[in-house]
């Protein structure tokens, strides 16, 4: 497979069976490029310059062997070969219009006159020289850019555009064998501003479906400072794409996959720090205890001591009547104190009197008392 | 009993009224074998609503559902709670034997948000419970329509799910199958059985959930005053008791 100007050029006489005959195959990519929604002509022919020849004559030649092809290239008119304009200029003053006039000469005499690489051409269209390919290399890293054919006022409306993007992008993972933990999208607006969504997934990912999920969250999500002229897709890093054979026996990695999809998703919509997960910490100071987003998820808590399932942030202050705490009338301390003093080091130092408990209602509370001036009573966890 | 009448009873999917019907989805132990025993199918429903209408917040009313989050999470299976009033403590989660890396909390902030993140928790097949509070941010509580949503998704999923609401919310009229009123009971907590797919109960459950080892056995250095002595002060005594 190689690219030429305007033309993709696919080497398809080893894959015939795999696609179930030359018509099959045909049909594939035609309807390839129709959901790209890419206009296209096809050729087949027996040689890569012969096809590329016929397909820039017309649309679906079919030439299978090289009889075929050559009886075919005879009507190719010499635009189609894109000549460099002076070498054109004078096959038109020998009033040569199409390639089977060329053909019919004898090749040593326009060898002399038109220069021996038109007639290596010849030669290597007409399957009478080796025409080695040099095969298609993906770019190491993907960006890929698309305009829009109007702009666009509502963010979610750009899904519709960035879908082709996303299908270039699975296939170019694809073709690594890799997949992507965070991709760009950036949205051009015109006189340099630009909108950028960077998209991070909890694992890599690299099926097209599921990177267009996310960012449909995330265009759903977004309000456009101004209309959108230009889609932007750029993975900056990939990752090799991991085996996933094991999961087919317990559906322990499906359902893992099925959440990371639903975690991504959620933070993509309502905002990466609206997902939290949950460690504990080493700090007596109980709102500093817990960790929303762990990088160790494994640390320990600093106490066994009781404490509450909820911590309120900040602490509610609590009445105080003849030195008793209030919240809907008098509250029953059951157990306490527990003093925790620390914290000096970091400028946040706490020193409180911990408190469990137990109101009229039979809510079971964690309040505290600072026995530091101003002093006062605080609600500061819920044991729900 | 007319045949045609006795097999129409043998399908699955209608009950008569004095008998529970047949989970659908193996349930999941709460780990109170008292509730199990009144609960249809042995255990809380996976793949639909189960509604905890709580009198107040801070009753035990989580402490009612930590067996059987520490029963998912210790398998590795994924608890996600969405909307929660508050922030979690992480040591007391860990103290009830929760598997904190199984846990996630999701804190949208618009009623709309958090209805969407609940259908989508609630959907996926990932995730093993959901502990839903829906009725935050919304004064008159949420809508019939979105409780059917909920319990639609629900069933898609296939994943127990726990909507925490406030008790004031118990009169209306809910799809969700399996509905609970929590009342405080003196340090227990009193289960009154709302709605079950099953004969309504003709009592209320005095269950022992989770609360705080009190006085003695968690402050052993700490003085235990239930008349408020001044913090210094308690401290000098327990320091003469030692």
């Amino acid at each position: 497979m190689n690219l030429a100007p305007d033309a993709l050029r696919l080497d398809i006489g080893a894959s015939l069976r795999l696609f179930g005959g030359l018509p099959a195959l045909l049909q594939q990519v035609r309807d390839d490029l129709a959901a790209m929604d890419l206009p296209a002509r096809l050729a087949v022919a027996a040689t890569p310059l012969a096809a590329l020849w016929l397909v820039r004559a017309g649309d679906g030649a079919v030439c299978t062997d090289l009889a075929a092809t050559r009886a075919a290239l005879a009507s190719v008119p010499m635009d189609a070969l894109r000549l460099a304009p002076p070498l054109a200029r004078r096959i038109e003053g020998f009033g040569l219009r199409r390639l089977g006039d060329v053909l019919a000469l004898p090749r040593a005499s326009l060898g002399a006159r038109l220069g021996k690489p038109f007639v290596v051409d010849l030669a290597r269209a007409l399957g009478e020289l080796p025409d080695p390919q040099a095969c298609f290399a993906f770019p190491e890293r993907f960006e890929q850019a698309l305009e829009l054919p109007a702009p666009v006022e509502a963010a979610p409306v750009l899904l519709f555009a960035a879908r082709r993007l996303v299908a270039a992008l699975a296939g170019w993972l694809a073709a690594r064998n890799g997949a992507v933990r965070a991709i760009d999208c950036l949205i051009e607006h015109g006189h340099g501003q630009v909108t950028a969504l960077p998209l991070a997934f909890s694992a890599p990912v690299h099926e097209a479906a599921r990177i267009e999920r996310v960012l449909k969250e995330s265009l759903d999500a977004l309000r456009l400072p101004a209309p959108a002229l230009a889609l932007r897709l750029c993975a900056p890093q990939t990752v090799v794409r991991e085996a996933g054979s094991l999961v087919l026996f317990d559906g322990a990695g499906q359902r893992q996959e099925a959440l990371a999809e639903l975690l991504d998703r959620l933070a993509a919509r309502l905002g990466a720090p609206a997902v939290q997960g949950l460690a504990c910490h080493a700090d007596h100071r109980p709102e500093h205890a817990s960790r929303a987003h762990p990088a160790n998820p494994a640390g320990a808590p600093a106490t066994t001591l009781p404490r509450p399932l909820w911590l309120l942030d900040p602490p509610e202050v609590l009445r105080e009547s003849r030195g008793r705490p209030q919240r809907a009338g008098p509250l029953r301390l059951a157990a306490g104190p527990e003093r925790i003093e620390s914290g000096w080091w970091d400028g946040a130092d706490a020193r409180r009197d911990y408190f469990i408990a137990i109101d009229g209602a039979g809510r079971w509370l964690w309040i505290f008392r600072d026995p530091r001036p101003p002093g006062g009573w605080f609600l500061h966890g819920v044991f729900a | 009993m007319n045949p045609a009448l006795a097999g129409a009873l043998q399908r699955g999917d209608i009950r008569r009224g004095d008998a529970f019907a047949v989970a659908p989805a193996p349930t999941l132990g709460s780990g109170f074998p008292l509730l199990d025993a009144e609960l249809p199918g042995g255990g809380w429903p996976r793949g639909a609503l189960t509604e905890l209408l709580a009198e107040h917040e801070g009753i035990g009313e989580l402490g009612l559902l930590l067996p059987a989050l520490a029963t998912l999470t210790a398998a590795g299976r994924a608890v996600l709670l969405v909307a929660p009033p508050h922030a979690a403590h992480a040591p007391a989660w860990a103290a009830a034997g929760v598997r904190l890396d199984c846990l996630r909390l999701v804190f949208p902030r618009r009623p709309r948000d958090a209805l969407w993140a609940g259908v989508e928790a609630l959907r996926c097949g990932g995730v093993a419970a959901t502990l839903l509070w829906p009725d935050a941010m919304l004064r008159d509580g949420l809508p019939a329509n979105s409780l059917r949503r909920l319990q639609v998704a629900a069933g898609e999923g296939g994943g127990a799910a726990f909507l925490l609401r406030p008790a004031r919310f118990a009169a209306p009229a809910s799809p969700a199958p399996l509905r609970l009123q929590l009342h405080a009971a003196e340090g227990r907590l009193r289960v009154q059985l709302l709605k079950r797919r099953g004969p309504p109960a003709r009592h209320d459950i005095l269950l022992d959930v989770r609360r705080p080892a009190l006085l003695s056995q968690a402050f052993p250095h700490a003085l235990a005053g239930a008349a408020l002595p001044a913090a210094s002060g308690s401290r000098r005594r327990s320091r003469a008791a030692a």
